[in-house]
């Protein structure tokens, strides 16, 4: 649909937003303390869930079987399940995450807080994009939505210092 | 979906000037990588912020739990659903979605009344304005999110009427924009204000786009 909005209308409304919050939906965020610090720490547990989502979709875009990727990083392959089952009280070997973190050449230590081995200093970003991904984990190929957040997952991991 | 692109303008706050900026009559992948590789890394860097200030829980932004992959999905395939946004300077400066068929007016006057109803609409967080962020980047992708939904409603034949609940620390912006509102909403997970537009406060927005 086409709109037909002139510039004079554009620049007189925008001063209607001068010191105001703009945001309209029915599912705002309760803003207290406790809410707060579930936003910004995230719990182990869910970090794990994460984790799970993470191997397997990056497995999915190389096209790689568990097994495959079993013996592409000499992981067992009952650990790869058991991670990409997203057992969320499964605690994956050091080693396992180590080898991971090489294989798709992510962040070892971001990894690692990813698999609740290493404190979150923030994992809200992951969480998000998680919310999501979790919807699919058995299609053999990822669309093109699984596709965006796995980049934006990568380049979480990636980064070397944090934000 | 190919995106029909309407030419608009915003203001850059540190220049005062106009800049060159598009409406988008739909969310498309590029929008969601700017959400995760541009919006998300700001929004965390003023959450950090205001926790580290000890801000009051009011300044927090209320809208921070968002995930607009989730909110676009959603929708995919339903008719009655449909996205925008605004772009400017190759990057995604606000996004809206909208719902053309579900529901109805409530305020007396329009009771039972086809209404375009606005689900979500949300700016990029550089844009937000408050004690605890940066200067805003840019005005005008708010009231231009709120037009496209008066003239779809318009094009739909509900004569420029919208709904749509304000988050909480939002009321100001649509009052000032000539919404009416209809107090705190008791079917509203969190009892937020609903908001309406009339047909003839339609007129007035459209027509001057100044202060009510």
């Amino acid at each position: 649909m086409k709109f037909n909005i002139s510039k004079e209308w554009c620049l007189a409304a925008a001063e209607l937003e001068e010191g105001t919050i703009i945001g309209a939906g029915d599912l705002a965020r309760n803003s207290g303390p406790q809410e707060f610090a579930q936003l910004t720490e995230a719990p182990p547990d869910e970090s794990r869930i994460a984790f799970g989502q993470f191997i397997t979709l990056a497995r999915r875009r190389r096209q790689l079987s568990v097994e495959a990727l079993a013996e592409a990083t000499e992981v067992d392959i009952g650990e790869l399940l058991a991670i990409e089952q997203h057992d969320s009280h499964f605690a994956a070997e050091p080693r396992t995450v180590y080898q991971l973190a090489n294989y798709f050449s992510v962040s070892r230590p971001r990894l690692m807080e990813l698999a609740g081995l290493m404190r979150p200093k923030n994992s809200a970003v992951v969480q998000e994009a998680m919310k999501f991904a979790a919807r699919s984990v058995s299609v053999a190929e990822l669309t093109e939505q699984e596709k965006v957040v796995l980049e934006g997952l990568v380049t979480v991991l990636t980064e070397q210092n944090g934000r | 979906m190919t995106a029909t692109v309407t030419p608009i303008f915003l203001k850059n706050v540190a220049s005062g000037q106009a800049i060159n900026a598009e409406l988008l009559d739909a969310v498309e992948q590029q929008q969601l990588i700017d959400w995760v590789m541009h919006w998300l890394p700001v929004r965390d860097k003023y959450l950090h912020a205001l926790k580290t200030a000890q801000a009051p829980a009011a300044a927090w932004p209320q809208s921070a739990h968002w995930n607009w992959v989730s909110k676009v999905v959603q929708i995919q395939g339903l008719l009655a659903h449909r996205a925008l946004c605004v772009v400017c300077e190759n990057v995604t400066q606000g996004m809206m979605r909208i719902d053309v068929a579900g529901k109805r007016c409530r305020i007396a006057s329009q009771k039972g009344l086809d209404l375009v109803y606005v689900d979500y609409l949300e700016i990029a967080p550089w844009n937000w304005e408050g004690p605890y962020f940066d200067p805003p980047r840019y005005r005008g992708v708010g009231t231009v999110l709120l037009r496209a939904a008066i003239e779809t409603s318009l094009a739909e034949g509900f004569k420029g009427r919208i709904g749509l609940h304000s988050l909480p620390q939002s009321t100001i912006f649509y009052e000032r924009c000539g919404l009416t509102n209809c107090g705190p909403d008791p079917a509203s997970q969190w009892k937020l204000p609903y908001f309406e537009m009339t047909p003839e406060n339609t007129q007035a927005f459209l027509g001057k786009g100044t202060r009510q």
